[in-house]
């Protein structure tokens, strides 16, 4: 079967829900991809941050190999020992509570947000509103959706849930107004992601940690994206001056494998209780065991600090390129702002013909997440892909 | 026949006395169970105030094992670039306090960068950029110790 026989197949059968790049991937290894005509491609995209210990990182896969041969599911109505000790295992490594296990990261964030509501019940708040950025991205079910305003605003789908606004990202007055007695929480991303790679300033997380505190409200911090090492510290709030109360993981979490999961402060693990949240496949021992394997490679402080020296000379190679405007970003999550004019649609489609697979999030901005496996000579590979684009653009 | 011959005093005082029992034990098990919940009360908060102390000890822990991986134990001629935080006895009943200033946040954030491996030059660097502290020497030299 080719790919044109694929493309009509999915023409057939699949919902029209993606555009995707005429390329079928077969093969991964480390940053490679090798397509189904044997050709090798540079891949800084990692599907999503979904990659980032490599495609088929030997330890995950064997993790993976190994429980698989043993035990699959068994549902949440008994022990898994993967399970358990991941919770354990994250919990040590972030905010000292409990963990609920999820399927994706928009499941997880549909666990903060409960989490969010029942903690403002329980002080008296009866329609509680939680606080988001502009161009925030929280998912794609309807509590995190309703959350994502640029897709909540979309009437086709309304309507949404009630108790979501938004304000202006990195606008701490604005902030600081929305948040007040009805709060239930405040739930951002410390860097956007899907919306480009906007970080968001340290005295507006300040502003939004003490308007919580003064509201009784919790802080949530979507680290779907940011989590697990891309930014070089473990976890993205690491790098800034506030603690959350909440936070919400996946994508590179089971290194391949779908598993999201919902962190607390020991305060917050305690407001759900039986029956107030659950999931058929949830923490199983098959994405548990392929999430310790992941763990255990990225809480290191060697790999965090080579997140951190890569991504400085990706930032410092690209922004020497005649054509890059700007760098936004930490470690290995880096958003590539074009100069006007230059359409990044274009260069994305370039890069890929080149053998480099990058992401366009939003006109003029190319997005990198390498995985953070990622070599030196591989970074300045892509580097040079990237200046070879933006030279044959300027030469059209 | 008139009601009191056919209900004998006995019985009555018999009635009497029972209610009476019956109110004591009424009593004795509002009692019990109001310590029931007091006891469980009780067992939640320092359950929670465990965790907490857990979380911080976890902290710490990390801290002391950043510290060791930079300056192995017992390396000649080294002293410590990161200080070992050692939680005071009643750190578990005191959770700490959130940061409500710039400057709080500052130390928080050298915290929290040191704890996830950050060196040095790299939380400078964030507290010159993000708090325009001149003299970062104070926060720093708290957390990773004096400079050698």
């Amino acid at each position: 079967m080719n790919l044109t026989d694929l493309q009509a197949l999915e023409e057939r059968y699949l919902m029209r829900t993606y555009r995707r790049a005429p390329v079928e991937f077969v093969r991964g290894e480390g940053a490679l991809l090798w397509d189904a005509e044997g050709r090798e491609y540079l891949d800084f995209l990692a599907g999503i941050s979904v990659c980032s210990v490599g495609h088929c990182n030997p330890e995950v896969v064997e993790a993976v190999r190994e429980q698989a041969g043993r035990l699959m599911h068994t549902s949440n109505l008994f022990y898994t020992e993967p399970m358990v000790r991941l919770a354990e295992r994250l919990s040590a490594s972030s905010l000292g509570g409990r963990a609920f296990f999820s399927n994706s990261g928009t499941e997880a964030n549909e666990c903060a947000i409960k989490i969010a509501r029942k903690h403002a019940h329980r002080r008296g708040v009866s329609a509680p509103q939680i606080v988001s950025f502009v161009r925030d991205f929280h998912g794609r079910t309807y509590g995190a959706l309703s959350a994502t305003p640029a897709l909540a605003a979309n009437p086709d789908l309304a309507p949404m849930l009630p108790g979501f606004r938004a304000v202006p990202l990195n606008d701490a007055a604005a902030l600081r107004a929305a948040v007040g007695e009805s709060t239930a929480a405040v739930l951002i991303e410390p860097i956007q992601g899907e919306s480009g790679v906007y970080p968001v300033d340290d005295e507006v997380l300040l502003a939004a940690r003490e308007a919580c505190d003064e509201a009784g409200a919790l802080l949530i911090f979507d680290e779907i994206q940011t989590g697990l090492g891309r930014t070089g510290s473990l976890w993205a709030y690491e790098q800034t001056p506030v603690r959350p109360d909440v936070l919400t993981s996946a994508k590179a979490l089971g290194g391949g494998m779908p598993i999201g999961a919902c962190l607390t402060t020991p305060d917050a693990g305690e407001v759900l209780e039986p029956g107030d949240h659950g999931s058929t496949f949830a923490g199983g021992p098959v994405a548990s065991a392929a999430a310790l394997a992941v763990l255990e490679i990225v809480d290191d402080p060697a790999l965090l600090r080579g997140v951190r020296e890569l991504g400085t000379r990706l930032r410092e190679g690209l922004l020497g390129l005649d054509g890059v405007r700007e760098v936004r970003g930490r470690g290995l999550m880096l958003g590539v702002g074009l100069a006007g004019g230059i359409d990044a649609t274009a260069i994305g489609t370039d890069l890929l013909e080149r053998g480099l697979i990058v992401n366009v999030p939003e006109p003029g901005t190319l997005r990198l997440l390498p995985p953070l496996t990622v070599d030196s000579a591989q970074v300045e590979r892509a580097v040079g892909a990237i200046e070879a684009a933006l030279l044959s653009y300027a030469a059209r | 026949m008139s009601d009191d011959k056919k209900r004998p005093a006995e019985p009555r005082a018999l009635t009497s006395s029972t209610a009476e029992r019956l109110a004591a034990i009424v009593e004795a098990a509002e009692q019990a169970a109001s310590k029931v919940i007091d006891d469980a009360e009780e067992q939640a908060r320092r359950q929670l105030t465990e965790a907490g102390a857990r979380a911080d000890r976890i902290v710490a822990e990390r801290l002391r094992a950043l510290a060791d991986e930079l300056d192995p134990p017992g390396a000649p001629g080294q002293g410590s670039h990161l200080r070992s935080v050692e939680l005071e006895p009643d750190a578990e009943t005191e959770p700490a306090p959130r940061p409500r200033s710039g400057s709080a946040g500052a130390r928080l954030l050298a915290t929290q960068m040191a704890v996830s491996g950050s060196s040095r030059e790299e939380i400078e660097q964030r507290l010159r950029n993000g708090f325009d502290i001149d003299d970062t020497s104070e926060i720093l030299d708290a957390i990773l110790g004096p400079e050698e």
